[in-house]
């Protein structure tokens, strides 16, 4: 086996997983709210773009508005729709309400996309590199830098901003916050639009990578739950290095063990976490 | 000065499955006054407050009309009435502990405006409450009970108030910290800020009041200015009830 | 209403719903979708149980269906042993997932309880796919008939309409335990957990331990279901885990409501009859399906929302009979 080979792709691998996961610990954080629909919009955006560049033949640049507006507008069409019960803070209703998003999602997508698999190939993913012993290619490049680029602006943005700190203030208290003049649905409805941003850049970055298909937003969202559990729910920084350490551990488990049970192992490492340490490592006072 | 009062709230009647929570003909705050009202737990004050700010726990029947400065607000959801000029500094967790005092005072939106609501700035603030600029880079959470207060009264002056609710501000204070308190109010109130202070403490409120509403089972039971009020049998009842309780 | 009537009224009902296939026609589409209907009934009662009366959005209870479904076909196919043993085994199985995942997941916040046994489902599907031992990406098939010897008596059925005495009497037992549970000292103590758990622990309840028993009591009713489904169908594969059916308990749970004790079944049949006789193909019954789940649970209050939520008269009730009262809001 190829360490160095696996690191690589375990950085790559890590790098996704954070992106893929930044959009709804954010949402998680400031709205209290889980998504259970973030693996089909990530399915959606995935075969919005796919169709954008290989059935539409338009430049791979163009799949990035298209993912993202297909992203904003589904978030936007479920903050709607789930207003009632957001204001109600009835957050379990908004759960289960989120998983039946998901599956029409998933049937909707089926019966425009079809049910067989696809292959997302962009010009950055056939660029290839080779350095040394170690091969990867210019997506993997750009999943790197596009990850640590929104990472850094996302970061700075919620702690120095006041834009952050309306929604840290949202997060906190939802009450308090309308007692401070806040429009606490307007920063709802923003964190949702923003969820389906992401999770479209990340789809429309990282879905080359595998064959992608409708079916795959039930299993793609584990990932999600252990990386944004593990590094602290709403925390940045918590995402990125438990996104790391995750793609890190994919790698060389599924190197090493097997391929086919590395999310197994995955959510293995999350259990006895979470057994251990209930709360998860919770960010602390402050820190976000 | 416009003829309005500040405050007014009318024929307001809050009711849950049956029960009336609250029944109120009038309410009215003038300008550069500070009205109290008092009563028992459960009298009725957390609903009137809450009424006012149009937020509600649960699902009542709510009517009745709420006036600030002249305009009605009634119609307008909780935040817009607060950037309208009604600012709450409410019972409990009032301020974000996991922000900084200096946080907590610049997160208050404060747009500019050409009324002649008067604004405060943080220097301002700071100068009200020095310890709060002697703490202002600590988390909300590390404040004592007194400082959270009074960065709790420092924000929502920051946002230029036309009215300040105060809901229970002696809640877990020591004595000598719920005069120190009030006595600032008061001072607010004769530089020109009208408040609505909702207290269970009747001693300390009645020290620094114009006027005085005494509340019980969701209704007015008295109503007079404070010296007036001082003399009034219901209200010494009061008094003992917030002795012995 | 006396006692008699009631009796005579439940009676009644019984008899008509046995009859009910044959009412509507006794075709074999018909039968068929009786019996599916009995199953996912079953599997939809043991969520309802968990859902409604403790209140915790468990999302694996698939995992007891196949556990159901796999331990039968495992059982007929290997040794070869009957459906009685079959569901001795399922039973068994049952309660020891459920033991070990509710230990697992004690003390979770609610809404990583709900992603735990979200996950778990998938990591389950994971194994199901790859592990010989389940069949692997084929599943296990050749499961035989439902077929019950005793002494000189036998009972085998062949087909959906020879099957569907065994549902119908699997869809009445399964209601009759849910009933007895909401009025035994267990379900009392699951409904003030659920409502109000501080009041419930300084009444002597131990939360913990109550929520562990109820999943360990609706976890052999799922995989009863999941029991029947693999003799319905002789094959099961991992498709028994796939979200469809979480969807489907979940929709079938919400539609009517809590008030209801046939409300799961009444939710089932509305969504079977749905698929099988107003089908517009698979994907578009997934957007019926989803869409259905989430108009009820916007819209419809009385559905889950009225389940969810502390409802006064029923905490007041359960209160009393502990001997407490619950103190007035100010």
């Amino acid at each position: 086996m190829n360490l160095s080979q696996q690191f690589i792709n375990g950085l790559v691998l890590g790098h996704a997983y954070a992106l893929i996961a930044v959009g709804w610990t954010v949402l998680l954080g400031i709205a209290r709210l889980v998504n259970f629909a973030h693996g089909q919009i990530y399915m959606l955006c995935a075969f919005v773009a796919w169709y954008v560049t290989s059935r539409l033949g338009l430049p791979y640049l163009i799949s990035f508005p298209a993912a993202m507006l297909m992203g904003i507008a589904v978030g936007y069409v479920m903050q709607r729709v789930l207003l009632l019960l957001t204001l109600k803070q009835d957050l379990v209703s908004i759960m289960i309400a989120t998983l039946g998003f998901g599956y029409v999602l998933q049937g909707t997508a089926a019966l425009v996309f079809g049910s067989t698999g696809q292959i997302f190939e962009t010009p950055l993913s056939r660029a290839e590199v080779y350095f040394e012993n170690v091969w990867f290619t210019y997506q993997d490049i750009a999943i790197i830098t596009a990850t640590i680029v929104l990472f850094t602006v996302l970061r700075y943005t919620i702690k120095r901003t006041h834009v952050g700190r309306l929604t840290r203030m949202v997060a906190e208290d939802p009450h308090l916050a309308q007692l401070a003049g806040i429009d606490v649905r307007k920063v709802y409805l923003a964190v949702f639009a923003f969820e389906g941003a992401a999770v479209a850049v990340a789809a429309v970055l990282v879905a080359p990578r595998t064959p992608i298909l409708t079916s795959m937003g039930f299993e793609e969202v584990i990932v999600t739950f252990v990386v944004v559990v593990l590094g602290g729910i709403g925390s940045i920084l918590g995402s990125y290095v438990a996104g790391l350490a995750l793609g890190l551990f994919t790698a060389f488990f599924g190197a090493l063990v097997a391929p086919a049970y590395t999310t197994a192992a995955a959510f293995a490492v999350l259990i006895a976490v979470l057994v251990l340490r209930p709360g998860g490592f919770a960010a602390r006072a402050g820190e976000h | 000065m416009s003829g309005h009062p500040s405050l007014e709230a009318r024929e307001l009647n809050v009711g849950y499955a049956g029960n009336n929570a609250l029944t109120l003909s009038l309410l009215a705050v003038g300008e550069g006054e500070l009205v109290g009202v008092v009563g028992a737990n459960g009298a009725g004050k957390s609903t009137l407050v809450n009424s006012l700010l149009g937020w509600s726990r649960g699902s009542p029947r709510v009517s009745g009309t709420v006036w600030l400065g002249g305009s009605r607000i009634s119609n307008l959801p909780t935040h817009e009435r607060v950037r309208a000029g009604l600012l709450l500094v409410p019972e409990g967790k009032l301020v974000f502990g996991r922000m900084t005092v200096e946080e907590n005072l610049t997160g208050m939106r404060t747009t500019p405006r050409n009324d002649d609501r008067r604004t405060y700035s943080i220097a301002d603030v700071y100068d009200l409450f020095p310890r709060l600029a002697e703490r202002r880079y600590h988390l909300g959470a590390q404040l004592s009970g007194g400082e959270r207060q009074m960065l709790g009264i420092a924000r929502a002056l920051r946002f230029g108030p036309r009215v300040l609710l105060l809901d229970e501000p002696s809640i877990g204070l020591a004595p000598r910290l719920v005069s120190s308190v009030l006595r600032t109010v008061r001072s607010l109130v004769d530089a020109g800020l009208s408040v609505l202070l909702v207290e269970q403490n009747v001693r300390a409120a009645i020290e620094v009041v114009d006027r005085l509403i005494l509340l019980e089972r969701g209704r007015v039971v008295a109503e007079g200015a404070a010296a007036a009020m001082r003399d009034d049998p219901r209200i010494a009842e009061a008094y003992l009830g917030a002795q012995a309780g | 209403m006396t006692m008699a009537v009631r009796v005579f009224l439940v009676l009644a009902l019984v008899v008509a719903g046995f009859f009910a296939p044959r009412i509507l026609g006794g075709s074999p589409a018909v039968y068929s979708a009786c019996v599916l209907i009995a199953i996912f009934a079953v599997m939809a009662y043991g969520l309802d149980m968990i859902v409604s009366d403790v209140g915790e959005v468990s999302l694996g209870q698939s995992l007891f269906f196949a556990a159901g479904a796999y331990t039968t076909a495992l059982l007929s196919t290997g040794p070869k042993l009957g459906p009685i043993p079959a569901f001795c085994g399922s039973m068994a199985a049952a309660v020891v997932i459920a033991a070990l995942l509710g230990l697992v997941t004690l003390r979770l916040r609610e809404f990583v309880f709900s992603l735990v046994t979200y996950a778990v489902v998938v990591v389950a599907v994971t194994f199901a796919q790859n592990w010989s031992f389940l069949g692997g990406s084929d599943g296990l098939g050749g499961i035989p008939p439902f077929q019950l010897s005793f002494a000189t008596l036998s009972f085998t059925a062949r087909n959906d309409k020879e099957l569907w005495p065994v549902a119908y009497l699997l869809v009445l037992v399964a209601i009759y335990l849910v009933h007895a549970f909401r009025r035994s000292r267990l379900g009392q103590a699951a409904l003030m957990v659920h409502l109000n758990p501080r009041l419930a622990t300084m009444s002597g309840i131990n939360p913990q331990r109550t929520r562990l028993s109820v999943f360990m009591f609706s976890a052999p009713i799922t995989a009863a279901a999941g029991w029947l489904y693999a003799y319905q169908r002789a094959y099961v594969s991992a498709d028994v885990l796939e979200v469809y059916f979480l969807i489907l308990m979940l929709t079938a749970v919400v539609l009517f409501g809590r008030g209801w004790l046939l409300g799961p079944l009444a939710g089932v049949s509305l969504i079977l009859v749905q698929e099988k006789f107003l089908s517009f193909g698979g994907d578009v019954d997934k957007i019926i399906l989803g869409g259905v789940l989430i108009v009820t649970l916007t819209l419809l209050p009385r559905g889950l929302a009225g389940a969810l939520q502390p409802i006064s008269t029923l905490a007041e009730a359960a209160l009393y009979r502990f001997g407490n009262r619950m103190p007035k809001r100010s």
